[in-house]
């Protein structure tokens, strides 16, 4: 079974983002690059189901130069071949994304597509309800849970009412949440493996002003709160701070 | 023209409290440009609707209760194709339709917004980026603008007094291309935790599942308004179950009240619940992050702190 995996490139949790002159974008400067932790999932995800059912897993990434090494590293997790869109700057909207995501796996012909439920940098949520569409296929979101068996899919997406299970025939787009599984540590041997694989490049344009980001700003630092050792007291002096600070005491 | 619709969601007869905040955003709107607006709801729920909204077109699926995603996104594209703002609330399924909904309209959409202003008959969209380190303006220019908001980022509207007016959907009808179950998982009859006002979270500072009585006797004197969470390390231990996790890889909330019990406040955490408007925590080291975005910070023994509190809350 061929799997394509599509993968982002984001900001590590941890790093500071700064923004540039013009406040429209978050600069380079000081940012640590990580694949998006649910399309990490989806990797691993990828990787069991190709060990069990043969195939090849094929990694996609759009984005600037650096994003190579997001697909570097899951090629070292153990993905078999590695496709970058380039452009010059990561789109800001996810219908150009998937558009042409989409475009590139008709070409490669796969019976499963995996992506990440959300990106962790722009939270768009919505990549894979947009390839389900554009492939024409069944889609499933916020997967937790997925099985595959002789062409056929059984899904478990988290809802607020409770669990949806799913049940689907391939060709098909799965959303995976990163609570699906913990992904792998690539291995020594997988990385000197991934040093030699070639990542296949090419250009796509990404030119839309359907969506604009008119303006960014840094989230205000909340100036200290009160902190207090416990003691005697403490209990009654928080109820009555509640009462006044809040609406719903 | 329609020119303002909400897709709803609704449990049974009645709209979920986040799409009633979605009308309330609707009907500001609607006034403030001098247009009409309407909910479109499945069959079931569309008397309630009729007392909620101006105009409801009501449909009927397959599956009674819109469980399924690519269904209810189908009618909906169809339904709203030429209108000029579609909202939803940010529910796993609003996100799940409104994404479905936008691809098969191929126009944009920003999801999980915040708030907003208007400008002229745009919507400047206010949603965070980077776990809510960033702040970000955002304006679409494609038509219809689809928008998700997060829930309770506004009030809920309340009924107006009035003669329902419903239409029925009398389009194209859709296969169901999946088949989709829902599970109702035994939940306690507390709210969603993306929808209480006050939520009490616990982390691996209460050792154990066997603990977690701790939190439930302080919610007993909380109030029906109160629920449970807890961390990423208490789900993966399976102490608690996964729909209670809030941080970066679980849900994302904004109560009026968060209270972080033995919970250190990693910045994976912080991302989930950064949109709460006050932040209480109880943790006995006096270096843990959390205490940094607290309001308020107790240093000091869970095990001695929330008993305390309960029994001040009860005696207040």
């Amino acid at each position: 079974m061929n799997i394509a995996v599509c993968v982002k490139q984001t900001p590590d949790t941890e790093s500071k983002p700064i923004l540039s002159p013009d406040h429209r974008q978050i600069s380079d400067e000081g940012i640590v690059w990580i694949i998006n932790p649910h399309d990490e999932s989806a990797i691993e995800v990828a990787i069991g189901l190709r060990d069990q059912l043969g195939g090849l897993v094929t990694l996609i990434s759009v984005g600037p130069n650096q994003v190579e090494s997001a697909l570097r590293q899951g090629l070292a997790m153990g993905a078999d071949e590695a496709i970058q869109l380039h452009c010059s700057e990561m789109p800001i909207d996810q219908k150009m994304t998937a558009e042409v995501l989409a475009e590139k796996i008709r070409s490669l012909g796969c019976e499963l597509v995996l992506t990440g439920e959300v990106a962790i940098d722009g939270c768009g949520s919505q990549v894979p309800q947009r390839l389900g569409v554009l492939l024409d296929c069944p889609c499933v979101t916020g997967v937790e849970e997925l099985s595959i068996d002789s062409g056929q899919f059984t899904a478990r997406q988290p809802v607020e009412q409770g669990d949806k299970i799913h049940a689907g025939s391939l060709p098909s787009v799965i959303g995976i949440n990163r609570r699906i599984m913990e992904p792998r540590y690539p291995s020594f041997k997988g990385i000197m493996k991934a040093k030699r694989k070639a990542i296949h490049k090419e250009e796509v344009l990404l030119n839309s002003a359907d969506l604009l980001i008119e303006s960014l700003m840094l989230t205000p630092k909340k100036s200290g709160g009160k902190v207090v050792e416990y003691q005697e007291g403490t209990a009654e002096e928080v109820v009555k701070y509640l009462q006044t600070h809040t609406t719903v005491f | 023209m329609l020119p303002i619709v909400v897709i709803a969601e609704s449990v049974g007869s009645k709209l979920t409290p986040s799409t009633l905040e979605i009308c309330h955003v609707a009907s500001m709107i609607a006034d403030s440009l001098d247009q009409d607006w309407l909910i479109l709801i499945n069959d079931a729920a569309k008397n309630e609707a009729g007392f909620i909204a101006p105009r409801v077109i009501s449909y009927a699926l397959a599956d009674g209760e819109c469980h399924a995603p690519d269904m209810h996104a189908s009618i909906a594209a169809e339904i709203v194709a030429s209108s000029q703002l579609v909202m939803m609330a940010a529910t796993s399924t609003g996100k799940d339709v409104l994404g479905r909904v936008a691809q098969l309209l191929s126009v944009s959409l920003v999801q999980d917004c915040t708030g907003f202003e208007m400008d002229g008959d745009r919507l400047l969209l206010k949603r965070e980026m980077l776990g809510g380190k960033v702040l970000a303006n955002v304006k679409i220019n494609s038509c219809p603008q689809l928008v998700s908001f997060r829930p309770r980022s506004f009030p809920t509207t309340s009924p107006l007094r009035q003669v329902p007016v419903i239409e029925s959907y009398t389009g194209k009808s859709f296969d169901l291309r999946t088949s989709v179950d829902l599970r109702k998982t035994t939940r306690s009859t507390r709210p969603d935790v993306t929808e209480a006002s006050i939520v009490v979270s616990g982390g691996r500072g209460l050792q154990g599942p066997e603990n977690w009585y701790l939190l439930e006797n302080f919610l007993d004197v909380l109030g029906p308004d109160a629920t449970l969470a807890c961390s990423r390390p208490v789900s993966d231990e399976g102490w608690r179950p996964h729909h209670e996790h809030v941080g970066q890889t679980g849900r994302t909330i904004a109560p009026d009240v968060y209270i972080a019990v033995g919970i250190s406040g990693a910045t994976q955490h912080i991302a989930g619940i950064a949109g709460s408007k006050y932040i209480l925590a109880i943790n006995k080291d006096p270096d843990a992050p959390i205490f940094r975005i607290a309001d308020y910070g107790i240093v000091g023994d869970l095990f001695e702190v929330v008993p305390a509190l309960t029994n001040a809350i009860r005696g207040k």
